[in-house]
């Protein structure tokens, strides 16, 4: 992964260069451990400062919605999945964009290493598969794979699925992976267990609406928590409140969530609402065979009738 | 809604025409009993909001 | 003032006997991080975190606060009229907080509490609290209090300030608030105040030569506010921007609120809710019209609010303490500190020029 950059910066620069696009949409280095900063480049000078490592698992599909320009995105697995959606439902054109396909192996969880240090962590270097970090009084290696996203984990999705260039040869797939283990453990508890279990869960949501400013595919002009004729939720910290944006806000992907994991990221208090678009993206592949985003030649399967629909829900 | 805790009999799905009068009453039956066999709900109830 | 030594054994014995005359709040661990919290009698604070997820912010300005409190029902004799809400600003104490978060309150009091308007329920919490500081002796790598006019045994703002010193902890008195608390406690090794000042003089230095990150602020006040807000590079600080709250809410001085009424049946609350500047609802007015409607001019009015407009209003410095907060939280790596840089080194004819 640490040896993209050059040809991630090769391809900016030639295709700024060539005003092929008017910009390149791709990451810059962060100012703290593990972060990286989403960062467009309008100019070949201005080339130098792109980054690629594993600290890059904010969605950048996320920067295209409803852009007029013509764009260079750099974009992994996940991402072109969601480029995929976003032309799907008309948010971007394809002849806007200039898409340079990241074969990912996965991004790292900060959660996860800062969780598992004690102190402070001053620096993190990757290097073939591993993650050492440093801090004042100690210096850990990890095997990457052990620190890997929870999503990246399960993901079977690593190369992109729509691009015009790859920056190399494409990785091998996951298999064997099982993706749905915790939803499964969810849907095993009773009614009781399963309310609490949300209940805990979703407790420390400070309503930032991180999440979902975060995710691709919230991109309504007024999101329905923000309305306010009618106002749907209200707007404090109650619980039934908090939760119904949480529930609401995971229906809305229904069908269209590629998993990308950005919602958990982002989340500056470590909430996994993963576990609610998960359990739709199982319920999709299960009841109509759909993974989204993975091509442009099927409309998804919520924004289409079909006779022979599942419909054992209907009494 | 299983799925975050609401119990599956609380919530159903029919689709009746204006002409199936006989499975409106048949449903409506099942579901009143359905639902009252869980008594109360007690799950997503906002009463008054929690305020500081 | 007076500076007591409190062998580490009677701490918890000093902290028990508060409980009584006030209830005491203190960060906890909680999963992952670290909390602020009312603690049940018998529950202890954990003094170990570099610094609370959240500010202590919310204990004197909650999240979700109730102002009043109506009926609809037009058989009680006072229908739709607002009644006070029911408020406990008993006497509390925190203990643990930071000087940062301390001193923030002092730059929010500026909102909350001035000769025209003053906010009851900020001004009642606040006086209800006594603030039991904890000393910075590791201050993180991201704090940078000591270039915000503040630091890691910063005085202002706190009753008691507390030091580690290793076997022991000095308890200096700042307030007559906190020498009454002190009295409560039971702790009385008094020391002779000069030998126990130099003693935390030297922890302070300490503490202070570990703070590695610093802003400069210096040429803001003298930039003209034009010239900044129109200054290039917004749109460049603001492109990775996902304008969610996170700053806003992680923030000790971020004090904006927006008011709501909720009814249930014939009784009504009306509160008031944290809001952020980030979100394009916060500034959308009632013609629909939005003079902030691009992502951009949001990002632009946070960081003009902090480093400009607060610094021109009050002359003495930024609206912000430094504590690092808005750095760590943020999803996408919006760094204060180098848009402080920007703002600072900004020079109108030098970029009008290029």
């Amino acid at each position: 992964m640490v040896g993209y950059i050059d040809k991630i910066k090769e391809i900016s620069e030639r295709l700024l260069k060539d005003g092929k696009v008017d910009m390149v949409i791709g990451f810059r280095k962060g100012t703290m451990p593990m972060m990286n900063e989403p960062h467009r480049v309008k100019s070949a000078d201005d080339v130098k400062n792109l980054v690629w490592d594993s600290n890059c698992g904010i969605n950048l599909a996320n920067y295209l919605t409803d852009r007029k320009e013509k764009i260079g995105i750099v974009a992994k697995g996940c991402d072109s999945r969601n480029i995929v959606t976003h032309i799907i439902e008309n948010k971007i054109d394809r002849d806007q964009l200039y898409i340079i396909g990241v074969p990912c192996k996965g991004m790292i969880d900060s959660h996860k290493i800062t969780n598992a240090v004690s102190g402070e962590i001053v620096d993190v270097v990757e290097s073939n598969g591993e993650v050492t970090v440093k801090g004042d009084g100690f210096e850990e290696t990890f095997n990457k794979a052990d620190v890997l996203q929870k999503n990246c984990a399960v993901c079977i999705h690593r190369n992109p699925v729509i691009y015009d260039e790859l920056v190399t040869d494409l990785v091998e797939e996951q298999a064997d992976v099982d993706r749905y283990e915790d939803v499964r453990e969810i849907e095993a508890m009773s009614t009781e267990e399963k309310h609490n279990f949300f209940d805990d869960l979703l407790a420390p949501c400070i309503r930032c609406y991180a999440c979902r400013n975060a995710c691709p595919l919230c991109y309504c002009p007024t999101c329905f928590v923000d309305e306010s004729r009618p106002q749907w939720v209200g707007k404090g910290d109650d619980p039934v409140d908090i939760k119904t944006f949480h529930f609401l806000r995971a229906y809305h992907c229904a069908g269209r969530c590629t998993d990308c994991g950005s919602c958990e990221r982002a989340c500056p208090v470590g909430i996994n609402m993963r576990l609610l678009t998960k359990k739709l993206e199982m319920d999709c592949l299960n009841l109509y065979g759909w993974e989204a985003g993975l091509t442009l030649d099927n409309r998804p399967p919520l924004d289409t009738y079909k006779p022979d629909d599942p419909e054992e829900f209907i009494k | 809604m299983e799925f975050m805790g609401i119990e599956r009999d609380r919530l159903h799905l029919s689709w009746i025409s204006s002409a199936e009068a006989t499975k409106f009453v048949e449903v409506v039956n099942n579901v009143t009993e359905a639902v009252r066999a869980l008594g109360p709900n007690t799950h997503f109830i906002k009463n008054e909001a929690k305020v500081a | 003032m007076k500076v007591i030594k409190i062998d580490k054994a009677k701490w918890n014995d000093g902290l028990e006997a508060l409980n009584g005359s006030y209830s005491l709040f203190g960060p906890v661990k909680q999963n992952e991080c670290y909390e602020f919290k009312k603690l049940d009698k018998d529950e202890q604070l954990d003094l170990s975190g570099l610094n609370t997820r959240m500010s202590a912010k919310g204990l004197i300005y909650p999240h979700t606060e109730a102002m009043f409190t109506y009926t609809l029902d037009e058989g009680e004799e006072n229908h739709h009229i607002m009644q006070p809400a029911d408020k406990d600003y008993s006497p509390r104490a925190v203990i643990g907080i930071r000087p940062c978060d301390a001193d923030a309150f002092l730059l929010v009091q500026r909102n909350f509490d001035t000769p025209d308007y003053k906010d009851p329920y900020w001004i009642q919490a606040y006086e209800a609290t006594t603030f039991v500081g904890l000393a910075c002796n590791n201050p993180c790598r991201s704090c940078f209090c000591t270039s915000a006019g503040s630091g890691p045994f910063h005085e202002a703002g706190l009753d008691v300030l507390v030091v580690d010193a290793g076997d022991y902890f000095l308890a200096k008195a700042i307030t007559e608030k906190g020498e009454a608390l002190l009295k409560v406690t039971g702790w009385d090794n008094e020391l002779d105040s000069d030998t126990a000042e130099k003693e935390i003089a030297a922890l302070k230095n300490d503490a202070e030569a570990k703070i590695s990150s610093t802003i400069l602020t210096d040429n803001l006040k003298e930039m003209p506010i034009t010239a900044v807000y129109d200054a290039p590079f917004w749109e460049d600080v603001a492109f990775a921007c996902i304008n969610c709250g996170t700053c806003t809410y992680v923030c000790p001085t971020c004090w904006c609120f927006d008011i709501q009424d909720e009814v249930h049946g014939t009784s009504g609350t009306r509160m008031r809710n944290w809001d952020s500047c980030m979100f394009p609802l916060f500034t959308l007015h009632g013609s629909g019209h939005n003079p902030r409607g691009e992502k951009v001019q949001r990002v632009r009015q946070r960081f003009m609010h902090k480093l400009k407009y607060y610094v021109d209003k009050y002359g003495d410095g930024i609206q912000c303490v430094g504590c690092g907060r808005c750095v760590r939280a943020c999803p996408v790596n919006i760094d204060i500190r180098k848009v402080c840089d920007l703002m600072n080194n900004y020079d109108e004819a030098t970029c009008a020029a290029q």
